[in-house]
């Protein structure tokens, strides 16, 4: 009787000290995540003036985003992030699991190789994308590699020219986070046990044949969760973009991204007289929500059905 | 006999390893002898050592380009976010975790859905927000914008770590008369260091290097952050090279050294789950 009221009044303290411990976190996360969010995507379907919400007006700023002349900028900012998402897939997970593999087959220095090619991940985009800019410039440290080599002659344009900016940006971005796919595949490597190795390679097989063959299927949910947060970042790309080529995503928007484009219609920047568009950034906003939400969650659900079990 | 086939087997793999090696680290080499250069010093000699180590350049950069003012902000942030981080999150992962509440599930789902959301979307409710609560050019405001998209992550590393701890010890220090804060704060945070250490790392990574939310939320120049100072300089010392190295490698000092002393924690950290972004 005694312990049964103790309990029911340790529980009764316990829901009233769970309020007031919770409160706080969630006050401040509701306030500025949650409330803002939910607001942007129901504000999508109004008609703004300004920063001022008038009447509800369906899917109007939805068409008007798919057509000309925001339709151009669409596409084209859409089909730089998917180039991107590839881009980084290629070279900087593909090059990644390349480097893990390596590393994970010699015992000597990983941790110190592990540590130099994490390095850039801890530095801000925007100091990568300052100093790449300097080094890229005409004039510039690559340029006068380029031509000591002899690789390359005259004035380097790679950033001002729209045919190659895209590409150097994601090349810029991928040495940024390459020591991501590094970390996350030789932790995975690690976990797999050594005897699968060592009786593969009695029964002969190469350590090239041992990557494809074994290791990687192996490593499906780290390729899985590389895939993932590479849609994410790609998606979401806008620092690099921003201080190399500026918020347009000069030559002619030929690096310009989603998020850029989203930026310059709610802060008024785009086009010469740099009004705001307030309408179209949200609706611009919630396609992005919908594309990286069912993106991630196609993924998630890919993967998790090619996780090979032992 | 065989030892030599051997090792030369292993020479394209670590000719790449070396190449990327050199690819990280000469950008990065360039970068600091430049800030002791001239610009006609960086033009006429791109690879060498600088002719002195004067420090000109980062006094430029320190008060003529004003980023000391800039470097005091970021510090500010960045270390009033990881404080109301951890506090908070730890306070609402200590309920979460050990206590039976009935509603933990939902509660926990509410936060880590946080983890994934694109809070950069809602930027113009947030700024209409920010305005309306007179938060902008406010580094109050960058604190709070910052914990609030931390909590998430914090929360879901808290509740993981607390979990596990036995369940003795709480009803331990309860049988003898401790409150539920000081159970918190005095016997179960002791016990999550490492929980403390992987929140305070990340947090303070994302929040001294974000430039989005600066952008949009300060105008004044005596509230700018590091990361926003850096991306006027790139434009404004065009012609100024060697000022404009030098306060790349200021702004990167503070994250350099954090990550000589932390290392491993940090790689341990990503491998372990990607906790980076």
């Amino acid at each position: 009787m005694i312990t049964r009221r103790r309990k029911s009044s340790l529980q009764r303290t316990q829901q009233r000290m769970a309020v007031l411990f919770i409160v706080p976190a969630l006050a401040v996360y509701a306030l500025f995540v949650l409330y803002p969010l939910l607001m942007s995507l129901w504000g999508s379907f109004f008609v703004w003036r300004g920063l001022r919400m008038l009447e509800f007006t369906g899917l109007s700023n939805f068409t008007r985003l798919f057509v000309f002349p925001s339709g151009g900028r669409l596409y084209g900012a859409l089909w730089h992030n998917v180039a991107w998402f590839f881009g980084i897939m290629l070279f900087q997970n593909g090059l990644g699991l390349l480097l893990a593999w390596l590393l994970f087959l010699r015992a000597k220095g990983a941790a110190f190789f592990q540590s130099v090619f994490f390095f850039p991940a801890v530095l801000s985009p925007v100091i990568v994308g300052a100093l790449w800019r300097l080094l890229l410039a005409p004039g510039g440290t690559i340029e006068w590699m380029l031509n000591g080599l002899g690789l390359h002659q005259g004035s380097l344009t790679v950033l001002g020219n729209s045919h190659t900016a895209l590409v150097m940006l994601i090349a810029v971005d991928a040495w940024n986070w390459m020591g991501l796919p590094v970390l996350i595949y030789t932790a995975g490597l690690r976990q797999i046990s050594s005897q699968i190795f060592e009786a593969a390679r009695l029964d002969g097989a190469g350590s090239g044949r041992m990557l494809v063959s074994i290791a990687l299927p192996l490593l499906m949910p780290a390729v899985g969760t590389l895939t993932t947060l590479s849609f994410i970042n790609t998606f979401n790309q806008f620092d690099i973009v921003y201080v190399m080529q500026g918020v347009q995503g000069n030559p002619s928007y030929s690096t310009d991204t989603l998020v850029t484009y989203f930026y310059r219609l709610a802060f008024g920047a785009e086009g010469a007289v740099g009004i705001t568009d307030i309408g179209l950034a949200l609706a611009l906003g919630t396609l992005l929500f919908l594309i990286l939400s069912i993106g991630t969650l196609l993924m998630l659900r890919f993967f998790d059905r090619r996780a090979v079990q032992l | 006999m065989l030892a030599i086939p051997q090792q030369l087997a292993r020479l394209p793999g670590w000719t790449a390893l070396v190449l990327w090696t050199a690819a990280v680290l000469l950008p990065l080499y360039i970068l600091v002898v430049s800030c002791f250069k001239t610009t006609a010093e960086i033009y006429d000699n791109r690879l060498g050592l600088p002719q002195s180590f004067a420090f000109d350049n980062f006094v430029a950069a320190w008060t003529r380009a004003d980023l000391g003012q800039n470097f005091i902000n970021s510090l500010i942030v960045t270390a009033g976010a990881v404080i109301l981080t951890i506090i908070v999150s730890a306070m609402a992962a200590y309920p979460l975790s050990r206590y039976r509440l009935g509603w933990n599930g939902i509660m926990l789902g509410l936060f880590l859905s946080g983890i994934m959301l694109p809070i950069r979307l809602a930027s113009v409710e947030l700024f209409t927000l920010m305005r309306n609560l007179g938060l902008l050019d406010s580094l109050t405001g960058l604190i709070l914008v910052y914990s609030a998209i931390r909590i998430p992550f914090a929360v879901f590393i808290f509740a993981n770590f607390m979990r596990v701890l036995p369940s003795e010890l709480d009803e331990a220090a309860r049988m003898d008369g401790a409150g539920e804060a000081r159970i918190l704060f005095q016997i179960v945070l002791p016990m999550v260091k490492p929980a403390i250490s992987i929140v305070a790392i990340f947090t303070a990574i994302a929040v001294w290097n974000d430039f989005f939310f600066p952008l949009i939320f300060i105008f004044d120049d005596r509230y700018k952050t590091v990361p926003l100072a850096i991306s006027v300089f790139v434009g404004q010392f065009r012609t100024d090279w060697g000022l404009v190295f030098a306060s790349l490698a200021i702004s990167m000092a503070p994250i350099l050294i954090m990550y000589c002393l932390l290392a491993r924690q940090i790689r341990e950290g990503v491998g372990s789950g990607g906790g980076a972004k």
